[in-house]
């Protein structure tokens, strides 16, 4: 620390300088944004949320629409799943939203909360390699699992050149990049990989955050983006609008059915046909849709996400009016941002458990 | 103290140039680590100039952030959170730093004044996002972030350096004005705040510019106390509000070019900011110190 | 001022006679009241951490500090510090290898080589960059650093000394051990430079000049006279940047990549202490997971307050043998 030992007039002219530039930044903020901003009555109400980055895009799309509509003004931070359970479980938010459905343990932290599923959409293994194209990629599930495994270093492999006869596949190592947060992307995809190998089943295991046996990690879809954006050789796993926003290369992935598919809203949608009857809790899991003509165009990494409120709160009239809108009206503006339209069966289930949320 | 080369060989012999050369090395290397010193900072500060300046725009603080868009936006929440936050954390710190000043140098006997020191010096080397980890737990959790919040943290930060600076002008007011101030009959709680204290104003102001300057580009605390925040630009600190440095951190971690600019932007604010006022402040405080040394 | 009249015993003024002001004891009580609530801030920091990470000091106990895993799957969970501490060890010790030689270069070079004229803005500059915001720094590391070191000083000194398994394959994100190492070591340069330079500057000049009357060179005088005779204060300037280092948070966890292993590549990712707390306590799954972060932090206010306290003690020492009034510097 420096020595002080000045005199009033110097000290008092420094302060004073500090002063006058905060005033002017002030000034200057406030000026700027006079114009911009509605006018807002001192009764406009706000929604604060939290947590996963897979549907933020789609709030994000929501919030300025459902503003003009209703004048309710929805903040929301992207901050993972993980994160937006433990913001809500510890009521520092209005709203908590997860692509991972919470656990028991966490039901019982959260004290009375529910999770209704309001959106649908995809997480997407997407890669970063020179002379490869977009979709140019063919992957198994069972290879994926062992790239993210550490068994295939390289992308020329004979694994992954089997199924890629006609590409030609640089001598380069890979790269792999995953979420360093508790996010549900990850959930998705580990559920997904548990699914179709047992060595990361026993191994790894299926979890919002697990210990990686290799590679880089990013903080949220938008971190794992950077990676791959920024390193030739790199394969990671983000939600799908997040690849389209930042014209990422995304694979083609091999399903139970015997067909490559693309994730794109018809092959979420026949994913999430496979649900029949939604249970209590609303805990769905269409990852790796079963071999079926039904599900023949179906990708296989398809995922709901919720939306996660206590059951009794301050605002559940605003929120439940929120949630009614999302359900319903909110579908149509997820199409562009690969969002599939919620089937049915689950709408009624939404709204049946909406029904339980009062002041 | 060793001994060894206190010898002094002729002047001549080959073993004095062996010593000249080992010397002239040493010399080097000392320029060298210097201008590596400087280079770097240069090299930093430079990679902030040229990337925030192309990137500085009227938008950056008048326009807050729009998520997912690429219409013309900014980060104006940053800009008045961080003034909010600082200006509050400066308000809380800046009175208990000054009493703590006073109790050690006007009143506290020697051992209390050691042991105070010592705990001023002990909070000083506590890791910011252990501080961060202490507000959370004691403030956050079940009730929720805030901009009040935020600013008890950055105030815990800011304090060891208020006091210590403070300690330091208090110590410098010398005792023969106490003792005529006392000897007229004034008590010693007027003589303190009516005739030390004024003494001591510049310094207590340039010790709280440099605190200023030091918590402004803070992130780990402001991480659990204020980070789940809207787009909107508020000045209401009991809501969270969005800080230049988070703002910062999360726009690094992006992908997009366009947030790497905004971000490059901000910091070079930031920078700017504060390597001004910690450069004003140091050249004023060794100008005055040389004036009143030479006195 | 005592009254030449007798004053009667009812009236006599207690306290042996000083005047007793309601605003002498009011100033005293608020000012020793804010003293005294920062002593008890202090410990409530530490009580309220230690708190926080009970849940998994009682589960774990001490074994938390060897175990090498943070596996937050239901049913598997298991957590450890250990991969952290080697992390924090890693990069900090890093840092004061680097660091140390050009801080106590730069403190030789301001007090005996530079000329006057430069003498103080260079102080200034250097000092200027610990003013530099961590986050800006890692801003930087992540954007510019990263990918310069990935892409040219990473391969080069695999090539060079790649038979040390410190220089393993080069990074390919960019995010690695190395890359927070030099982060690490220009935050901690300026601490160590700027106690060194007041260091220098206090050797007694008759001792220097004695020195270099007998014909030594300044190179012979300062290995000599003047780094034994700071030796203790150089010893607490490094454990304070030692202590800075380990706290380091937001910078390093832009940087260094964030995996949980103990491997000796500087080029892989790794994870410190305080880096791990600052990318995953937003979201930790569950109460143990939160309660384990917290007792990483706890580990982390041991070794700072412990390093926080050496220095001190040692420079007390210095201070004392030197016989330098405590605060007095040149």
């Amino acid at each position: 620390m420096p020595k002080i030992g000045i005199s009033r007039k110097f000290g008092l002219a420094i302060g004073t300088m500090v002063a006058l530039a905060a005033v002017a930044v002030v000034a200057f903020i406030v000026a700027g944004s006079a114009g911009a901003s509605p006018r807002r009555t001192a009764a406009t109400a706000t929604l604060n949320g939290a947590g996963s980055s897979l549907v933020a895009p789609l709030v994000a799309t929501w919030s300025p629409v459902y503003d003009a509509a209703t004048g309710v003004h929805v903040n929301y931070s992207s901050v993972g799943s993980g994160a937006g359970i433990a913001a809500i479980t510890a009521r520092t938010v209005d709203f908590g939203a997860s692509d991972a459905p919470l656990s028991p343990d966490q039901f019982t932290a959260c004290k009375g909360c529910v999770q209704i599923p309001w959106a649908l959409s995809a997480t997407v293994p997407t890669y970063n390699i020179p002379g490869v194209g977009d979709t140019r990629l063919h992957l198994s599930g069972p290879v994926l699992a062992d790239i993210f495994l550490g068994l295939i270093k390289k992308w020329n492999d004979p694994a992954i050149k089997k199924l890629n006869p006609k590409l030609s596949l640089p001598d380069m190592s890979i790269t792999v990049a995953h979420r360093s947060d508790g996010s549900g992307d990850t959930f998705a995809f580990t559920d997904y990989l548990s699914k179709v190998s047992g060595t990361w089943r026993t191994k790894v295991g299926n979890n919002t955050a697990v210990d990686w046996p290799v590679g880089v990690g990013g903080k949220g879809n938008a971190g794992v983006a950077a990676i791959i954006k920024s390193t030739p050789g790199c394969i990671g796993y983000i939600s799908v609008a997040y690849v389209l926003q930042n014209h990422l290369s995304k694979a083609r992935m091999l399903n139970a059915a015997g067909k490559y598919t693309l994730p794109g809203v018809a092959q979420i949608e026949n994913a999430a046909q496979t649900v029949k009857k939604v249970p209590a809790n609303n805990q769905m899991s269409i990852v790796d849709p079963p071999r079926s003509k039904k599900y023949a165009v179906a990708w296989p990494l398809s995922t709901f996400t919720y939306i996660i409120v206590p059951t009794t709160s301050a605002k559940a009239s605003v929120l439940r009016k929120f949630i009614f809108w999302a359900l319903t009206a909110g579908q149509s503006y997820g199409r562009k941002l690969v969002f599939a339209p919620i089937p049915k069966v689950v709408l009624v289930a939404a709204e049946k458990t909406l029904g339980k949320i009062h002041s | 103290m060793s001994a060894s080369g206190l010898t002094a060989p002729g002047f001549h012999s080959k073993g004095m140039r062996r010593r000249r050369v080992v010397n002239f090395v040493m010399e080097l290397l000392a320029w060298g680590a210097a201008a590596i010193a400087v280079g770097v900072l240069a090299v930093v500060v430079f990679a902030v100039a040229r990337r925030g300046w192309s990137a500085l725009n009227t938008d950056l603080l008048t326009k807050p952030p729009i998520p997912f868009s690429t219409a013309p936006q900014g980060l104006a929440n940053a800009f008045a959170g961080t003034i909010v936050i600082v200006g509050i954390a400066t308000l809380m710190a800046l009175p208990i730093g000054i009493l703590v000043a006073v109790y050690v140098n006007e009143f506290a006997p020697a051992s209390i004044r050691n042991g105070v020191t010592m705990v001023l010096d002990i909070l000083n080397g506590i890791p910011a996002i252990v501080i961060g980890i202490f507000v959370y737990g004691l403030l956050v959790v079940g009730s929720g972030q805030s901009g009040f919040k935020g600013a008890f943290a950055l105030a815990i930060l800011m304090l060891p350096f208020v006091a210590r600076s403070t300690m330091e002008v208090l110590a410098l007011v010398p005792n023969s004005l106490r003792e005529a101030s006392l000897g007229l009959g004034i008590p010693h709680w007027r003589t303190t705040l009516s005739i030390v204290l004024p003494q001591t104003i510049g310094g207590i102001v340039t010790g709280t510019v440099l605190a200023v300057a030091r918590v402004a580009g803070e992130t780990a605390p402001l991480l659990f106390t204020s980070s789940l925040v809207g787009n909107q630009t508020s000045w209401n600190p009991t809501q969270p509000l969005q800080t230049v440095p988070v703002a910062i951190f999360e726009l690094s971690e992006s992908p997009d070019p366009a947030d790497h600019a905004r971000a490059w932007a901000a910091a070079f604010i930031l920078l700017m900011f504060i390597l001004v006022t910690s450069l004003t402040a140091r050249w004023l405080a060794n100008r005055s110190r040389s004036k009143i040394a030479g006195r | 001022m005592t009254s030449v009249d007798a004053t009667p015993e009812a009236t006599r003024r207690p306290f042996g006679g000083r005047r007793v002001r309601f605003g002498d004891i009011g100033l005293q009580l608020i000012a020793g009241g804010a003293a005294l609530a920062v002593t008890i801030l202090v410990v409530l920091i530490v009580w309220k951490v230690v708190q926080g990470a009970k849940p998994a000091i009682e589960k774990y106990g001490l074994s938390f500090i060897t175990t090498v895993a943070w596996n937050p799957v239901i049913g598997r969970e298991l957590y450890g510090a250990g991969s952290f501490l080697f992390g924090t060890a890693v990069t900090s010790i890093f840092a004061l290898i680097l660091a140390t030689p050009l801080a106590i270069g730069i403190a030789l070079f301001l007090t005996e080589l530079a000329p006057k004229a430069i003498r103080a803005p260079i102080t200034a500059l250097v000092e200027t960059l610990a003013a530099i915001p961590s986050v800006v720094i890692g801003l930087w590391g992540i954007l510019v650093l990263g990918p310069i070191l990935r892409t040219t000083i990473e391969p080069w000194l695999h090539d060079v000394l790649g038979f040390i398994p410190l220089f393993g394959p080069p990074s390919e994100a960019g995010a690695s051990v190395f890359t927070a190492g030099i982060v690490l070591t220009i935050m901690i340069l300026p601490i160590v430079s700027s106690i060194s330079r007041e260091l220098f500057l206090g050797v007694p000049s008759d001792l220097k000049e004695g020195a270099l009357a007998l014909g030594t060179t300044r190179w012979e005088m300062v290995r000599g006279v003047m780094i034994p005779y700071s030796s203790g204060g150089i010893a607490a300037a490094l454990i304070l940047g030692l202590g800075r280092a380990l706290g380091e948070a937001i910078a390093v966890t832009q940087v260094i990549g964030g995996s949980v292993s103990i491997q000796w590549n500087l080029f892989a990712t790794g994870d410190s202490l305080a880096s791990k707390i600052a990318a995953s306590y937003q979201g930790a799954t569950s109460n143990l997971e939160a309660s384990s972060l917290i007792y990483l932090g706890v580990i982390l206010l041991v070794f700072s307050l412990v390093a926080n306290i050496l220095a001190q003690w040692i420079v007390r020492r210095t201070a004392r043998k030197h016989g330098i009034v405590r605060g007095g510097h040149a």
